[in-house]
């Protein structure tokens, strides 16, 4: 296990110094990327400026768990990048998934270390300022639970957005058509999550609490530290289960996935 | 001697789907999708020993691919039992891999974007490779390959040729006992080609690597290989002896003679005259029924004899009247 992680760690190193090659432009890239993703939440609070909040969420809540959602999303679309459809259609197509089947390494982690966009700092970056934006406007009443538990969210939402391209990579073994409908569960996900979730009409919500749980990932922990009342009068504890979520969710993707992998018919001669 | 390979009643069947077009198609197809099957391996059994060197061949879609592919672990065998090196290759991948090498002609198993060097340092970290171990291969493999020249070329850079001599190194930097070389040679010139098929018997013959070698290319086969396995739809039409092959379906020799003067009738008892331009004559015989040099015994006792020259029937014709006439069927 400690041979495959250093195998993975030299596989990124690689993707990482190509990247690097010309850290000018890198940073540019960065900095560019941030500001593009931030002008839409710019937009968004002149928006809310009009108004007095939404449904009893301020614009400093919002920004909390819009800025925490970006961050978790920057981080796993970097970590994961290998399994974004958009890399790995095209690793099946060209076979070059069955040379890491050739390879005595962890199949997993082989496809982790196959891509790595360290472009998405953008994103990263971005949500790191929304949600530091959202704390200066918040005065939020901190225990040492609370301060635990926000790190604690970032990662659960890494690992949940994480099994969402896992699943989505999965389906390439059987079409290789691409399945725009995941991308409402992946994209669309990840923005629902950015906003206080009770705003929803109950159908979406449905949806997005027993087919894909993010509610558990975004919207009831902020109930939680932020000390919101929640009009879905949810029990107390679904404001916890974040981290429970996120690991059932990684474990069955990473089943589909092995799943799909011996399903997998290969291409061509 | 135990088999390094043990195939037995192996079986590959595919779904080929009938896709609905559109997007209602689309939606259609996630429910209710036609298909037909495709056995693209069918019943194959053969054991290959250590050592050997097998040449596997057919024609486009025969099967080749995807028993290489069952062999190495790629593909779950829809039947039967394959035992390579005592694993059962897909089930047992990751260990399974480590003692064995691929080369696939068609595309690379090298990082795209890294100097060559460094994928040979990558691998030698991924194989777990001792250091000597891996200067010693080195050397040696370049010493026949000849990589110094593109060595810190990234691999999207080479031409073809360096690329498969790249490719054949990485495959065997780790010893394997056993190799797969699917289609080495192929889009290679003739220089390339010699280069490629010296190393394949070095590696055979000096390190007793067994190797499976599969190929369009049937000179490759006639200079390598002296046991050959046949493909065609899915099923082993031959499997044996290179030259016996030969000797059963080699059809008809040729026998090209120029005489000194004119003769009307040049007519031999077991040969007959398939063309003539003035003094050049063309005969035909069958090796089963006369030899050549009876043939030309009786020529000189006839007729005064400028040139001649015996030629077989290619093997690539060989082969296609197997292919063509399924004279190896039942």
């Amino acid at each position: 296990m400690q041979r495959a992680f250093s195998t993975l760690k030299r596989l990124l190193s690689i993707q990482i110094r190509s990247q690097l090659q010309y850290p000018l432009s890198f940073i540019m890239d960065v900095i560019g990327n941030a500001l593009i993703l931030g002008f839409y939440f710019i937009a968004f609070t002149f928006a809310l400026s009009q108004f007095e909040g939404i449904s009893g969420w301020t614009l400093g809540e919002v920004a909390f768990i819009w800025g925490i959602t970006e961050f978790s999303f920057g981080v796993m679309d970097m970590l994961f990048s290998g399994f974004d459809y958009d890399s790995f259609g095209p690793v099946i197509r060209k076979g070059r998934f069955d040379q890491m089947l050739l390879r005595p390494v962890n199949i997993t982690l082989q496809v982790l270390g196959s891509r790595f966009v360290l472009r998405r700092l953008g994103k990263v970056l971005e949500g790191l300022l929304i949600f530091i934006f959202g704390l200066s406007q918040l005065d939020i009443h901190w225990t040492l639970i609370k301060i635990l538990y926000v790190p604690v969210l970032s990662i659960s939402q890494v690992l949940f957005f994480g099994s969402l391209f896992i699943i989505g990579a999965t389906t390439t073994f059987w079409t290789m058509e691409r399945l725009e409908i995941l991308n409402i569960f992946t994209y669309g996900g990840s923005e629902i999550m950015s906003y206080p979730m009770h705003i929803f009409p109950r159908p979406i919500r449905l949806i997005f609490t027993f087919l894909v749980p993010a509610i558990f990932l975004s919207y009831f922990p902020a109930v939680f530290i932020l000390g919101k009342s929640d009009p879905l009068h949810a029990p107390k504890f679904v404001s916890f289960i974040a981290p429970l979520v996120a690991v059932l969710m990684m474990f069955l993707a990473l089943r589909f996935w092995h799943y799909g992998i011996r399903n997998y018919q290969s291409t061509g001669s | 001697m135990k088999p390094i390979i043990q195939v037995n009643n192996l079986r590959k069947t595919f779904k080929i789907y009938h896709n609905h077009k559109g997007f209602f198609g689309a939606i259609r197809n996630l429910f209710d999708r036609k298909y037909d099957l495709i056995h693209a391996v069918d019943n194959i059994s053969f054991e290959v020993y250590p050592g050997e060197l097998v040449g596997y061949i057919g024609p486009n879609g025969a099967g080749k691919s995807t028993t290489i592919k069952m062999l190495t672990g790629l593909l779950v065998p829809t039947n039967g039992e394959i035992n390579v090196n005592g694993y059962l290759p897909w089930k047992e991948r990751k260990d399974y891999v480590k003692d064995i090498g691929a080369v696939f002609g068609q595309r690379t198993t090298l990082w795209w974007d890294l100097p060559l060097t460094d994928s040979f340092d990558l691998l030698k970290h991924i194989y777990d490779i001792p250091h000597d171990v891996f200067q010693k291969n080195f050397h040696l493999f370049n010493e026949i390959l000849g990589l110094d020249e593109f060595i810190r070329t990234p691999v999207r850079s080479l031409s073809l040729g360096q690329r498969m001599r790249a490719d054949l190194c990485a495959a065997l930097l780790h010893n394997p006992s056993l190799v797969f070389l699917d289609e080495p040679t192929i889009g290679l010139d003739v220089v390339a080609k010699q280069r490629i098929r010296d190393f394949i018997q070095f590696i055979n013959q000096e390190k007793g690597t067994t190797i499976l070698l599969t190929t369009h290319d049937l000179s490759d086969v006639a200079k390598l290989c002296e046991r050959v396995m046949i493909i065609d739809h899915g099923k082993i039409l031959f499997d044996g002896n290179l030259n016996s092959l030969l000797q059963e379906f080699g059809g008809s020799r040729q026998l090209s003679v120029e005489f000194t003067e004119f003769y009307p009738q040049p007519l031999l008892t077991n040969a007959a005259i398939i063309q003539r331009n003035g003094n050049k004559v063309v005969y035909s015989f069958e090796r089963e029924v006369v030899s050549a040099s009876n043939l030309i015994n009786e020529l000189s006792d006839h007729y005064r004899i400028k040139d001649l020259e015996v030629r077989d029937q290619p093997i690539e014709d060989t082969i296609r009247r197997i292919y063509e006439d399924r004279l190896l069927y039942n």
